[in-house]
């Protein structure tokens, strides 16, 4: 085994023996459910408000039809994407900090580093150890959504279906790497980790909430509840006409929201799973076609990070910490 | 001719502008145990950090089993065992847990082969499944010797070994740091500050003062030089001077 995969496999045993681990994944995995069930919840009554005017109608002798909701089962996990995108980048942090942060406060470092091994090894362990880590956890929120969707929602998910919630986690997985990344990095990086704690909170305030709600302010449509264009009533092709006005606008507003990942990885999740109803029912190279820009730039996004984290975990700073 | 085990030549280290360690001339034999003594803030452990390839020189060069400490750290490391004055571990890990971590990241290729014969060697066995967050302070230096001497290093380096120990616990790890010596003819360089300890203990000895070596040489010479019963701490008062 290499010096990396000994730092790995040492990793993944600690993450899997903490208890804040655990409780961080636990809840994680409930607001995933809950999310579920309340979506659930939400179908069923709108299908008890469909069959209720389905009978009005039938008692007052219309003729009238009405087409009845669908249920798109993969559509129930918008709520917990939404966990994932918040409270899944702050444990992301959580994780990656505790990493170095606990191997300095331990005082190992010394005995690690008087033996040989390449100077890169421990944080690329380390990042190897959070990665099988998040693999793990993401696969177990894929099995718990695709359980409850499939016990609450009453529907199974087809083949496609999990084909798609598969590009998902993939999606939610690069999300949860970079923010781990980044923490690492920041903790390499800070003299006291504390520090790096704080500035990478500040970090996910703005990646994770500011920058996506500026984003969401600056949209025409969101100004009113339910959306302006559909509140005047104007048409798909109208309102296109209109915004296409605005374009330098639009592609401000646009450019704000890419700038954070935790927009990409909503874009990419949303889409691939149908939850915005521009993609829903439709082919995947469909949704592609809109989202490889979207991913490219996601992937580029965890690339830097995870440079910027093995860049800067050198010895020398990691044995100041000790010292 | 053997080469020095351990051999610096003019080697400085600085904390800003304060001189921990001024330029220091030091051969250590291979085979031997050396002692280097000193008060607190002489530069003991700052000496073991450059010679571990933990701290980097100011100015200087030394080398270690034969490689720089600088320029070959790899081969040095691959070659020295070592054991800090406070030695941490992963608590929550039982013995056998920890020192196969450390096993493997010296790359060794079947770890708990070696572990039992070192646990032997130590006469330390009965424990390997305890966690080590109960071991008392004398077992975990016993655990941080069988971690430095894993690998079969050339050269073994410990900081205050005996430091916060009970006087079974030193009389033990004297032992055990005398029979690595012969039996596996390891070189020793052990900081302390106990007299007593370098006298029963060490071959060779050197005073560090201020970040100065005042003085180096055979255990055997200095006692010669002082006929009495408390030779080498006559030698020491004389050459370190009083504690701040």
């Amino acid at each position: 085994m290499t010096r990396a995969g000994v730092f790995a496999r040492k990793e993944l045993r600690d993450l899997g023996r903490h208890r804040i681990v655990w409780i961080l994944g636990a809840t994680l995995a409930l607001a995933v459910v809950i999310a579920v069930v309340v979506a659930s919840l939400a179908f069923r009554a709108q299908m008890a408000d469909y069959q209720a005017y389905v009978a009005d109608l039938a008692s007052s002798g219309s003729a009238v039809t009405a087409a009845a909701p669908q249920l798109f089962p993969l559509q129930l996990l918008r709520g917990g994407l939404e966990y994932v995108e918040i409270i899944g980048a702050l444990f992301a942090i959580v994780v990656g900090y505790g990493t170095i942060a606990r191997e300095a406060a331990r005082g190992t470092l010394p005995l690690i580093y008087t033996r040989s091994h390449g100077p890169r090894a421990l944080v690329i362990g380390k990042l190897l150890g959070i990665a099988a880590f998040w693999a793990a956890l993401v696969t177990v929120l894929v099995l718990v959504a695709g359980v409850t969707v499939a016990l609450v929602g009453g529907s199974g998910l087809t083949v496609a279906d999990a084909f798609r919630l598969a590009i998902a986690a993939a999606a939610a997985w690069v999300y949860l790497m970079f923010w781990s990344a980044v923490a690492v990095g920041l903790t390499a990086t800070m003299r006291r980790p504390g520090t790096a704690l704080i500035l990478a909170l500040g970090l996910w305030l703005a990646i994770v909430l500011i920058v996506p709600q500026i984003g969401d302010t600056m949209d025409p449509d969101n100004q009113v509840p339910g959306g302006l264009f559909k509140a005047l009533a104007i048409a798909k092709p109208d309102e296109l006409a209109v915004l296409a006005h605005f374009s330098h606008y639009e592609v401000t507003r646009n450019g704000l929201e890419v700038t954070s990942i935790s927009k990409l990885f909503e874009r990419i999740s949303f889409g691939f799973l149908g939850i915005k109803d521009k993609y829903n029912q439709q082919s995947l190279g469909f949704v592609w076609a809109d989202m490889y820009r979207y991913t490219w730039a996601m992937l580029a996004l965890l690339t830097a990070g995870l440079g910027f984290a093995v860049s800067v975990t050198t010895r020398t700073r990691l044995l100041r910490k000790t010292a | 001719m053997t080469p020095p085990a351990i051999s610096t030549h003019g080697l400085t280290h600085t904390y800003g502008r304060t001189f921990a360690l001024r330029p220091l001339d030091l051969e250590v034999e291979a085979g031997e145990i050396f002692g280097l003594l000193g008060h607190n803030g002489a530069g003991k452990t700052t000496t073991v950090g450059l010679l571990t390839t933990l701290l980097r020189p100011t100015s200087g060069r030394s080398t270690v089993a034969g490689y720089d400490v600088v320029g070959q750290a790899p081969q040095v490391r691959s070659r020295i065992g070592y054991l800090p004055e406070n030695v941490q571990f992963y608590n929550d890990l039982t013995l056998v847990e920890n020192l196969r971590f450390f096993a493997r990241l010296s790359g060794l290729r079947e770890p708990d082969r070696r572990i039992t014969e070192v646990l032997a060697f130590l006469d330390f066995e009965g424990h390997d499944r305890q966690r080590l967050g109960t071991f008392s302070k004398g077992m975990r230096q016993r655990v941080g010797i069988a971690q430095a001497i894993l690998h079969r290093p050339e050269v073994l380096f410990l900081d205050e070994p005996t430091s916060g120990l009970d006087p079974e616990g030193v009389r033990t790890l004297r032992q055990i740091v005398v029979r690595i010596n012969a039996e596996l003819g390891t070189t020793v360089f052990m900081n302390t500050h106990l007299l007593s300890e370098a006298t029963r203990t060490c071959t060779s000895i050197g005073i560090l003062r201020d970040g100065e070596l005042v003085r180096h040489g055979s255990l055997a010479a200095i006692l010669g030089a002082y006929p009495t019963e408390q030779a080498l701490e006559e030698a020491y008062f004389e050459t370190a001077g009083s504690p701040a």
